[in-house]
């Protein structure tokens, strides 16, 4: 799993994501967690704070879970790695979903999959949990930035609004703070 | 021939609109689906919804299911193309420029000054699929059991996501 200094092949970046969008079950959140799982902490292809900002771009500009897989696609092989990080995570989703398309317009029904999916939801949540809970650790070094999260937290799960305006309204707190620390020297 | 170029322009544009965040995506496909060409009835269209959530990936794939409800196969093939398209450039822009932003000093402070708000949104998204599909012991013995093979296991998230839909689809 060591890439230092050796180039990680493109073949090897597609599967990697087409594993990854064939069991990223639950969408969004649930296949970030499990990006970060396989990308940062098993095979170390990006670092944690890097994840991070490119979660954050990839959230203020909309599907950030495919947006996540680009930026690490591009960050191992440019823009050919971005690309076949994007094709290989959204494949198997496309099949399967053409595949119940298929089904539900002939037999106007769905197949199985809510049972299937009552078995995996609560193992995500867990996933996304102790993802939360580890970035937390290395994220959340002392008051103002546990702060943030917190509220981030609270407006994004009681008041329901957008994570691109919650981002927004971070970077301009953040960027606001880093100019008062300078005027006033610390 | 010409309804893909239709289709195409239709989901590029959806796409465009797409960036900034996947939220108007819903109502948006809902007024061109249903309302403006017909593809759809409402019903198929709420029944495509809840597909799209199930499966993996984005819940951008319900283009691919109105997609093939248009034009069949390759209908959903350039749907999903489309939809995605205006995305991955402008992330690919960002990712191509992502260290010489962080060069910037500025850049790079505000950068890491607001993480601890994206670890904020990574916990709330674990709380509104919970509180929205959490009921029974059975499913907080699950979570507390994934939680545990996460936290002291090496066990790969994967083995672990597919054996717990087997076991939904056993008990079920």
């Amino acid at each position: 799993m060591d890439t230092d200094g050796k180039q990680v092949r493109l073949t090897e970046i597609l599967l990697t994501f087409l594993k990854i969008g064939l069991t990223g079950f639950g969408g969004g959140m649930a296949i970030v967690a499990l990006t970060e799982r396989v990308c940062v902490r098993e095979k170390g292809w990006i670092a944690s704070g890097e994840f991070l900002h490119g979660l954050a771009f990839g959230q203020i500009l909309g599907p950030f879970s495919l947006n996540v897989c680009i930026f690490i696609g591009h960050r191992l092989r440019g823009i050919r790695g971005g690309l076949t990080a994007a094709v290989g995570f959204i494949a198997p989703s496309f099949l399967l979903v053409s595949l119940l398309s298929w089904f539900y317009f002939t037999y106007h029904k769905l197949p199985l999959l809510q049972a299937a999916l009552k078995g995996t939801n609560p193992v995500i949540i867990s996933l996304i949990v102790v993802v939360a809970v580890d970035m937390g650790r290395k994220q959340i070094t002392n008051v103002s930035s546990g702060l943030m999260a917190l509220t981030a937290f609270a407006v994004s799960a009681f008041i329901k609004l957008n994570a691109a305006w919650i981002l927004l309204g971070a970077a301009a707190w953040s960027l606001g703070a880093g100019i008062y620390r300078r005027r006033h020297g610390r | 021939m010409t309804s893909f170029f239709a289709l195409a322009w239709i989901y590029l544009r959806i796409g465009v609109m797409f960036v900034g965040g996947g939220y108007v995506l819903i109502p948006l496909l809902n007024h061109i689906m249903v309302e403006q060409n017909h593809w759809l009835t409402r019903r198929e269209f709420l029944d495509g919804l809840a597909l799209s959530q199930l499966t993996p990936g984005p819940l951008a794939m319900l283009a691919t299911f109105t997609g093939y409800r248009a034009g069949g196969f390759t209908g959903g093939l350039v749907a999903t193309v489309c939809i995605f398209l205006p995305c991955v450039v402008l992330m690919l822009v960002i990712s191509r420029n992502y260290h010489r932003l962080k060069n910037i000093e500025v850049i790079n402070n505000t950068l890491d000054g607001l993480l601890p708000a994206v670890v904020g949104l990574v916990a709330a998204a674990a709380w509104n699929l919970g509180s929205s599909s959490l009921a029974g012991t059975q499913e907080f013995v699950a979570l507390a059991l994934g939680c545990a093979l996460f936290t002291w296991t090496r066990v790969s998230p994967m083995i672990v996501i597919v054996g717990a839909g087997v076991v939904g689809v056993l008990m079920n």
